[in-house]
C-alpha cells in the first residue's frame, strides 16, 4: 500500500495520540480512494486520487483545502453519499464501500454545514431528538417518543445551557441556525457513532456561534472519545482542534501534522508549507506516475 | 339549499375525506406530489364490486380493495425510487395504466351495477330507521363513523416510529437518511396507504351509488388538494394530530361550498370544475389577503 503522505511530505511523522488508550486499532481505513466527476467528458475531473486514510480509534482529524481539493468527496465516500469509483472503505472492521447512504449512517454521525439541513422544521426538538434515537434501530409501531426518552433528551439539552430543555415541544423551525446546529450535533452523538462526520459544521454561523458550536464538539467528542473527521475552512480552527491535521490538495493528502507538531503551527506556517507543496506538486505527480 | 342537498354535500364531504386524507399523505406528509389517486379511486370501486358480484361479503370486499389501492401507490412508489422517474410522472403513468387495468377488472365493462347486490350501506339504513330516523342519512352515519376510525388510526400512526420516519422522509429527506432511514421505503409504503385509503373511498363510493365506473377518479386529485388546501386555511393548525382533523372538515366545507354554489340559480352542473377551481384559487388566496391587511393595519398603528 502506499502511503503518499510520507513520499511527498518529508516532515512527517505517524500520528502519537498518547491521550487514547486504544491508539492502534484502526476505526477508519480508507484504501487508494478514486472518485472521477464527469468521467469521459471534457469536464472531467479527478476529484480524489488514490486517497488513502487510516483514522486511529478515538482520534480527532481535522481536515482542510482550498475549493476543489476533494474534502468533501472524501466526506461523500465515507458518508456513503456519492461512494467511490475506486478502493475501499473500512470502518470498525466492517467493509463499507458499497453500502448505501442510510445502512452505513447506523454506524456513522453528520452534521451538515448547512444549519437547517440537520433536523427537520416541522417537528419538534423531542421528536427530532427521538428520530436520532434510533439511529441503527428498527423503526416499528412502537412509540415515537417514550417518557424516559424525554427525560433523557432534557438532561442533555440541559447540559447545552441555551434554555432549550424546557422547550422540548416547541417546533425546531421556530429555532435559531445556532440552536438547530446545536441540537443537530446532539443527535450525531446521542447513540455514540463509530465515526463522526463534520462538514464545515460552523462554517454558515456567526463568528460567536461557531465558538460555541467547536465548544461543544470538543465537549462531546472528547467524553465519548469518539473517532471524528472535521472539515473546516478556518486554519486557526484546524490547529486549535483536534489530534491531527490533514491537507488536500488536488484529491490528494498534501500535508499530515500529529497533534505534537500541529500544536507548534501558525496559520502562516500552514500557508507557507502549502505553498511549497503546491509548487512541487508537478514533481510528486510524475513520481507517482513512475513509482504507481 | 335543500335538506337533500345539505346533508347529501355532508354525506360526500364524509366518504371523500377518506380520500383527502389519502392525498393529504402523499402531498403533505411524504411531499409527493401523487395523481395515481385518479386511477386507485376507481381501482377500489372496481375491486370491491367485482368481489360483491362474486358474492363476497361487502365489508370483505373493502380489503381486497385497499390491497389493490396499496399496490397501486407502491408501484408509483417503485418507479419514483427505484427507476428514478419524476414522482408527477410517475404517478400519471400508473394512472394511466389504471385506467386499461379497471376496466380488465370489471370485465371489459367501464361499469358494475351493484344496485342489487348487497352493500355496506343497506344494513346501517334497516337500524336507522329502525331508531326512526330518516334512512336517506344512514350513509352519512356510516361515513362517519368509518373516518373517525381511519382519523384515529392515522393519528396513531404518525406517533408511532414508523409514522415519525414518514414524517420527517417529507421533510428533510437527508437528515433522516443520515440517521439510517431508507427513504426509498418509507414512500413506497407511504404512497401505498396513500392510495389504499383512496381505493377504499372509492369502494364506499361505489356502494353507495350503487355503481362503479372507470370514469369515477375523474378530477378526484383537484377535489382532495381543494379540500386540503380549504381545511388547512380555515382550521390549520401545527400539529399533526390538528392537520389531519382540519383535512377531514375541509373536504365537508368543501363539499358543502360546491353544493351551495350550485343551489344558486346562476350556476349549471357543468359549471362544477369553474366553481371548483375558484375555491382553491379562493382558498390559496385568502392567508394572503389576511396577511396584507394586517400588516396595513400594523402599520396605520405605527404612523
Amino acid at each position: 500500500m502506499r502511503n503518499l503522505s510520507s513520499i511527498e511530505v518529508p516532515q512527517l511523522e505517524k500520528p502519537q495520540v498518547s491521550m487514547v488508550e486504544t491508539a492502534n486499532t484502526k476505526m477508519l481505513t480508507a484504501t487508494s480512494l478514486v472518485k472521477y466527476f464527469y468521467r469521459g467528458t471534457v469536464n472531467e475531473v479527478l476529484a480524489l486520487d488514490h486517497v488513502d486514510l487510516k483514522v486511529d480509534s478515538g482520534q480527532f482529524v481535522c481536515i482542510i483545502g482550498s475549493n476543489g481539493a476533494g474534502k468533501s468527496t472524501l466526506m461523500g465516500c465515507v458518508s456513503g453519499y456519492s461512494p467511490p469509483d475506486h478502493g475501499s472503505t473500512v470502518l470498525d472492521g466492517r467493509d463499507i464501500t458499497m453500502w448505501p447512504e442510510y445502512r452505513r449512517s447506523k454506524l456513522i454521525g453528520r452534521v451538515f454545514q448547512d444549519p437547517l439541513a440537520g433536523t427537520c422544521a416541522s417537528m419538534t426538538i423531542e421528536e427530532n431528538m427521538a428520530l436520532a434515537f434510533r439511529r441503527g434501530r428498527r423503526r416499528g409501531f412502537r412509540s415515537g417518543v417514550t417518557k424516559n426518552e424525554r427525560e433523557l433528551f432534557r438532561a442533555s439539552l440541559a447540559k447545552l445551557d441555551l434554555g432549550l430543555d424546557s422547550r422540548l415541544t416547541d417546533q425546531v423551525g421556530l429555532l435559531s441556525g445556532g440552536q438547530r446546529q446545536s441540537i443537530t450535533l446532539l443527535m450525531a452523538t446521542l447513540i455514540k457513532p463509530k465515526l463522526l462526520l463534520l462538514d464545515e459544521h460552523t462554517a454558515s454561523l456567526d463568528p460567536k456561534t461557531a465558538e460555541l458550536i467547536m465548544k461543544m464538539t470538543k465537549q462531546l467528542v472528547e467524553e465519548e472519545r469518539i473517532t471524528t473527521l472535521m472539515i473546516t475552512h478556518n486554519m486557526q480552527q484546524a490547529i486549535t482542534y483536534g489530534h491531527r491535521l490533514i491537507m488536500l490538495h488536488h484529491g490528494r493528502v498534501i500535508l499530515d501534522f500529529d497533534q505534537e507538531t500541529k500544536s507548534k503551527l501558525t496559520v502562516t506556517d500552514l500557508l507557507q508549507h502549502f505553498h511549497e507543496v503546491a509548487k512541487n506538486g508537478a514533481d510528486s505527480i510524475s513520481d507517482r506516475m513512475v513509482l504507481g | 339549499m335543500s335538506f337533500f342537498a345539505f346533508t347529501g354535500a355532508i354525506e360526500q364531504g364524509l366518504v371523500y375525506g377518506l380520500m383527502t386524507l389519502g392525498v393529504f399523505i402523499t402531498f403533505r406528509v411524504l411531499d409527493f406530489p401523487d395523481l395515481t389517486v385518479d386511477g386507485s379511486l376507481p381501482l377500489g370501486a372496481s375491486v370491491s364490486a367485482v368481489c360483491i358480484t362474486a358474492g363476497m361479503n361487502p365489508w370483505l370486499s373493502l380489503f381486497p380493495a385497499m390491497a389493490a389501492g396499496f399496490l397501486a401507490g407502491m408501484i408509483t412508489g417503485i418507479l419514483t425510487t427505484r427507476l428514478k422517474l419524476l414522482h408527477l410522472l410517475a404517478s400519471i403513468l400508473t394512472m394511466t395504466a389504471l385506467y386499461s387495468i379497471n376496466i380488465r377488472i370489471m370485465g371489459g365493462r367501464p361499469n358494475v351495477p351493484l344496485i342489487t347486490k348487497p352493500t355496506v350501506i343497506a344494513p346501517v339504513r334497516e337500524l336507522v330507521s329502525s331508531f326512526g330516523i330518516n334512512p336517506w342519512l344512514a350513509s352519512s352515519f356510516l361515513f362517519l363513523a368509518m373516518v373517525i376510525l381511519v382519523v384515529c388510526i392515522l393519528i396513531w400512526l404518525m406517533r408511532t416510529e414508523f409514522g415519525q420516519a414518514l414524517l420527517a422522509t417529507g421533510d428533510n429527506p437527508k437528515m433522516i437518511t443520515s440517521l439510517g432511514v431508507n427513504t426509498s421505503f418509507t414512500i413506497v409504503v407511504g404512497v401505498g396507504l396513500s392510495n389504499s385509503l383512496v381505493s377504499l373511498c372509492g369502494a364506499l363510493v361505489a356502494q353507495n351509488q350503487g355503481t362503479a365506473e372507470v370514469s369515477m377518479g375523474v378530477g378526484m386529485i383537484v377535489d382532495g388538494l381543494a379540500s386540503i388546501v380549504v381545511g388547512e386555511t380555515l382550521f390549520g393548525g401545527r400539529r399533526i394530530v390538528s392537520r389531519i382533523i382540519s383535512v377531514v372538515l375541509g373536504s365537508i366545507v368543501y363539499r358543502l361550498a360546491i353544493a351551495l354554489a350550485l343551489s344558486l340559480k346562476i350556476f349549471k352542473a357543468t359549471d362544477l370544475n369553474l366553481i371548483t377551481a375558484s375555491i382553491v384559487v379562493a382558498s390559496l388566496c385568502l392567508p394572503k389577503v389576511k396577511t396584507y391587511f394586517q400588516s396595513r393595519s400594523y402599520r396605520a398603528k405605527i404612523d
